[in-house]
């Protein structure tokens, strides 16, 4: 969502040449690049618990960051108060960092990206500003989205639902003399159901998030919500543990797209690599996997949850092929790894707030389709596990070493999925699952779930991926 | 802090429409200085401020907060979040606590004792100083023995925060406590090009407690020890888990006495008050008020008083963490809004991991967690791990790439020992730990 630009001056109390000034005394010590990012966000919530909306609440966040690189060292500073004097006092703060005189603006890959925001270009257009709608017209969504959910399935004991929402008004201007601006929205939709069956309860949760307006909420978004609350129900109250160990493993379209993002997507942040304490600092343009593996990070999908129109850093949001065919083509990168690899931006550079400095950070990271009929995969197990639904997943980025939480799944024998499973993590190393995704499925699906990637700072993000089989990695059993 | 701002919300809103109010005002101050491979890369500084407020109106409740504390944006704000409150459905438990379970010990925020006076001579120079000492940078050459540092990266923060919660029947509570910190991590390859990574940090309220020296050297050596791993086959283990890391094996069971989690059955303990479901060895207090102590606290968010209390008593289930909200909906009677400052009681003789091992004689040592989740309404639950393989009582390799999987309550039945090492920079005082039968999967 673009509005005129003299709406976020005007919300920020600046001009462009206060701007300016405030740049200039950012680096008045010192430092190559200088940097703005004013916020305004507005957060709205409602909470349905125990059959009534009882709950509910608003919140602002309003402030600016200033950062100073000096080479690639960074001051950071923060003011949640837009007056001259604090902003000045702030750009002091970050000017520390640097210790002598400024430098000349002398890299190309800082230098590129000039241009007004585009309003045709938004890849958040918005039908319904959540802003412009009174609280209590939310309400019959989440009485609808509770009242579907018990006409699905008599053995809800509990359920909590949460309608959550934001508007984030950001205004970016740099060294460069380059002011970006645009508004941000967030919609975000959390169920969480116990049910009980004779003595047993079990639980589940879904979510669903898009960067959209009001106008998401709608009967198809309440059927969807509904038909994943009960999904599979019968199998999580019949599930077991597998015997554990190493087996291979049927990963769901979807969801699993979490294997991408913890296996690989982290060891591809050019902040890792560029400190040389990734698993993948040393092979770029190597060939690291299958040819028939095509890795991208997208921020120009329309209404996903990861896309932007401008990265944190004013960069434009982009579609970058990680891995090409097998081949390691590109990392992620914010402006400091781009300059240090001698290539542009990105468009990766985001954070969680004006309380942070930017540092590269994925999108809606996603795997291309392959060939293979996902049936076949499964098909070509003589033991192993099919999964589908996780909850989390961590990654040690020097290792390699990575894990995801599967909330519910198969175990798979001799070609069938026969025992239901749930509540088990699975352990790899990124490189080595890499290499044993011996076959891609066709069926590329994106996650409409509310991911967030917690590296140093939270983010919103997506991920997908086709059906994949990985020839071996470690189930947890009993 | 702006408390006369806070206190004039407060009345703005009853004369607007509240019935009543409770506000929260925080304000933090954080400095940090980051060092990469030797250098000064980083250096932040920040100034938190926000204004959190309850409003009870007409039976109908909400909770608000905004980080623009202007008088004329606060009162705006404050109108309209009446405006929102009126349109949502009314709820008869919701009501600002007893007077009686209110904090009438916490007015000047200095209380607890985690307040140093030192911090306001912490300048620019000195924070590069500590800073630099959590580099060993300049020794690297000679560090490196059988293995090559990749990458070094270390932090140094200090932290002021104050809190005040008021409320519109003469609640007055303060909380101010300083914090420093420090950490710092390697990223280093082995001969044969694996790459093992390992940190370590501390923390305090009190900046004379803080070493940077150790903290380096430590870290530098918990990496060096995770190199050559080995493997063990999966099946049925005793387990030593660290002090570092076994609180993560105790806070899914804090969870689950959590009034939220309870009252919505979300909980694998929520029928279990008053019933013995752990073994006759395992003994947690709540020790909130031992002042001086990381983590204490004197008032809850609602600004109820806390107090010591026995939370799992020889195993028996003592009680769970009640609000006045869940506590009125639940016809229970109210406790403290969630645990401050656990202690889990020894068991035997044993001081530390060291001696559990040799106790124990052969199994796994837990010294860190990857990844992993549990379910809240079974206690099932499944986590990497890593650290070492021990035999005679004495460390034979480092593993990797295993995995722990169980359900809570049969895990914390097989609690053999505990024994009294827990880090007095974490507000959890949890030990190294003992358990036997524990599945590993590999």
């Amino acid at each position: 969502m673009v509005k005129e630009k003299a709406y976020y001056l005007s919300v920020f109390g600046v001009d462009e040449a206060l701007l300016a000034m405030l740049v200039r005394e950012a680096l008045s010590r010192g430092g190559n690049y200088g940097d703005l990012f004013f916020e305004n966000t507005l957060y709205g919530n409602l909470v349905l618990r125990d059959g009534a909306v009882t709950t509910g609440g608003s919140h602002v966040d309003f402030g600016v960051g200033v950062r100073v690189l000096d080479g690639e060292k960074t001051g950071y500073a923060y003011s949640e108060s837009t007056s001259r004097a604090d902003m000045m006092a702030c750009a002091k703060a970050a000017s520390a960092i640097a210790g002598g005189m400024p430098m000349a603006v002398d890299s190309p890959t800082r230098a590129a990206f000039r241009g007004v925001p585009n309003p045709e270009a938004d890849r958040y257009p918005v039908k319904e500003q959540w802003t412009s709608r009174s609280m209590d017209s939310f309400l019959p969504f989440l009485r609808e989205v509770d009242a579907e959910i018990r006409s699905r399935d008599s053995r809800v004991e509990k359920l909590t639902a949460v309608l959550s929402f934001q508007e984030t008004d950001v205004l970016m201007y740099n060294s460069l003399g380059e002011l970006k601006w645009e508004t941000r929205p967030m919609g975000n939709v959390n169920v969480s159901v116990v049910f009980r069956q004779g003595t047993r309860v079990e639980n589940n949760s879904v979510s669903r998030s898009w960067r959209m307006g009001a106008e998401m909420l709608g009967p198809s978004l309440i059927a969807d919500i509904a038909s994943a609350a009960v999904r599979g129900l019968d199998a999580r109250f019949q599930a077991g543990r597998p015997k554990g160990g190493r087996m291979s493993v049927v990963m769901g379209a979807g969801s699993s797209g979490i294997l991408l993002h913890e296996a690989m997507g982290h060891a591809f942040e050019a902040d890792f690599n560029r400190k040389g304490i990734s698993i993948f600092a040393d092979k770029m343009g190597q060939k690291i996997c299958s040819e028939d593996i095509t890795i991208v990070d997208d921020g120009t999908l329309v209404g996903n949850r990861g896309a932007l129109n401008y990265d944190d850093e004013g960069v434009p949001g982009q579609r970058t092929v990680m891995v090409d065919r097998g081949v390691l083509s590109s990392y992620l990168h914010d402006r400091i790894s781009a300059a240090h690899y001698g290539v542009a931006p990105t468009g990766n550079g985001r954070r969680e707030s004006f309380r942070y400095a930017p540092i590269p950070r994925m999108r809606a990271t996603y795997m291309e389709s392959g060939k293979a009929n996902p049936a076949d995969l499964v098909a070509e197990v003589k033991h192993g596990i099919f999964v589908d639904e996780f909850a989390n997943g961590q990654v040690k980025i020097g290792e390699g070493d990575f894990t995801f939480y599967v909330k519910a799944g198969y175990l798979i024998e001799n070609g069938r999925l026969t025992m239901p499973i749930k509540d088990i993590n699975i352990i790899g190393n990124g490189p080595v699952a890499l290499r044993d995704i011996v076959a891609v499925g066709n069926d590329l699906a994106l996650d409409p779930l509310t991911w967030t990637c917690g590296k140093e700072q939270s983010v919103p993000v997506s991920c997908g991926i086709p059906t994949v089989l990985v020839k071996s990695l470690t189930v947890g059993g009993e | 802090m702006e408390i006369e701002l806070a206190r004039h919300c407060l009345e703005f809103a009853l004369r607007n429409g509240a019935t009543a109010v409770r506000i929260t005002l925080n304000k933090t101050v954080t400095d940090l200085v980051g060092i990469l491979n030797g250098e000064v890369d980083k250096v932040s500084h920040s100034l938190d401020r926000s204004l959190q407020i309850a409003l009870f109106v007409d039976g109908r409740y909400g909770a608000f907060s905004s980080n623009r504390l202007e008088k004329e944006e606060l009162e705006e704000f404050v109108r309209k979040a009446i405006g929102t409150v009126r349109m949502l459905e009314e709820d008869k438990f919701r009501r600002l606590p007893e007077a009686g379970r209110k904090v009438k010990d916490a007015m000047t925020g200095m209380e607890p004792g985690l307040y140093d006076p030192a911090s306001s001579e912490v300048d620019e120079a000195f924070r590069r100083d500590m800073a630099l000492k959590l580099s060993l940078w300049k020794e690297k050459e000679a560090l490196e023995k059988g293995f090559t540092i990749l990458g070094e990266e270390s932090e140094y923060s200090d932290t002021v925060s104050d809190m005040v919660v008021l409320d519109s029947e003469g609640l007055f509570a303060r909380h101010s406590e300083t914090s420093f910190e420090i950490v710092t991590e390697y990223t280093i390859a082995a001969p044969d090009g694996r790459l093992f990574s390992g940190y370590w940090w501390d923390a305090s309220w009190r900046l004379a407690d803080i070493d940077p020296e150790s903290c380096a050297r430590k870290a530098l050596d918990r990496t060096v020890e995770q190199m050559n791993p080995l493997g063990v086959p999966g099946g049925k283990y005793n387990v030593v888990v660290d002090s570092e890391c076994a609180s993560r094996l105790l806070s899914p069971v804090l969870s689950a006495l959590g009034g939220f989690a309870v009252q919505q059955k979300n909980s694998f303990l929520a029928d279990k008050l008053g019933e013995k479901v752990f073994p006759e060895n395992m003994t947690l207090v709540d020790l909130p008020r031992e002042a001086g102590r990381m983590g204490a606290r004197l008032f809850d968010s609602e600004g109820v008083a806390t107090r010591e209390m026995p939370v799992i008593d020889h195993g028996v289930v003592k009680t769970f963490f009640l609000n006045t909200y869940i506590a009125g909906k639940m016809g229970m009677e109210p406790t403290v809004e969630d645990s401050t400052r656990v202690r889990l009681m020894p068991v035997g003789e044993c001081k530390n991991g060291d001696e559990l091992m040799a106790a124990v004689g052969e199994g796994i040592l837990i010294t860190g967690f990857n990844g992993g989740n549990s379910n809240s309404a079974t206690g099932d639950f499944s986590y990497g791990i890593e650290g070492f393989f021990f035999q005679g009582g004495r460390i034979v390799h480092p593993v990797r790439e295993l995995l722990m999987t169980g359900n809570f309550v049969s895990l914390w039945n097989e609690l053999s020992l505990v024994a009294d090492d827990a880090r007095p920079c974490m507000e959890k005082q949890i030990p190294s730990l003992a358990f036997g039968s524990v599945d590993i999967s590999a």
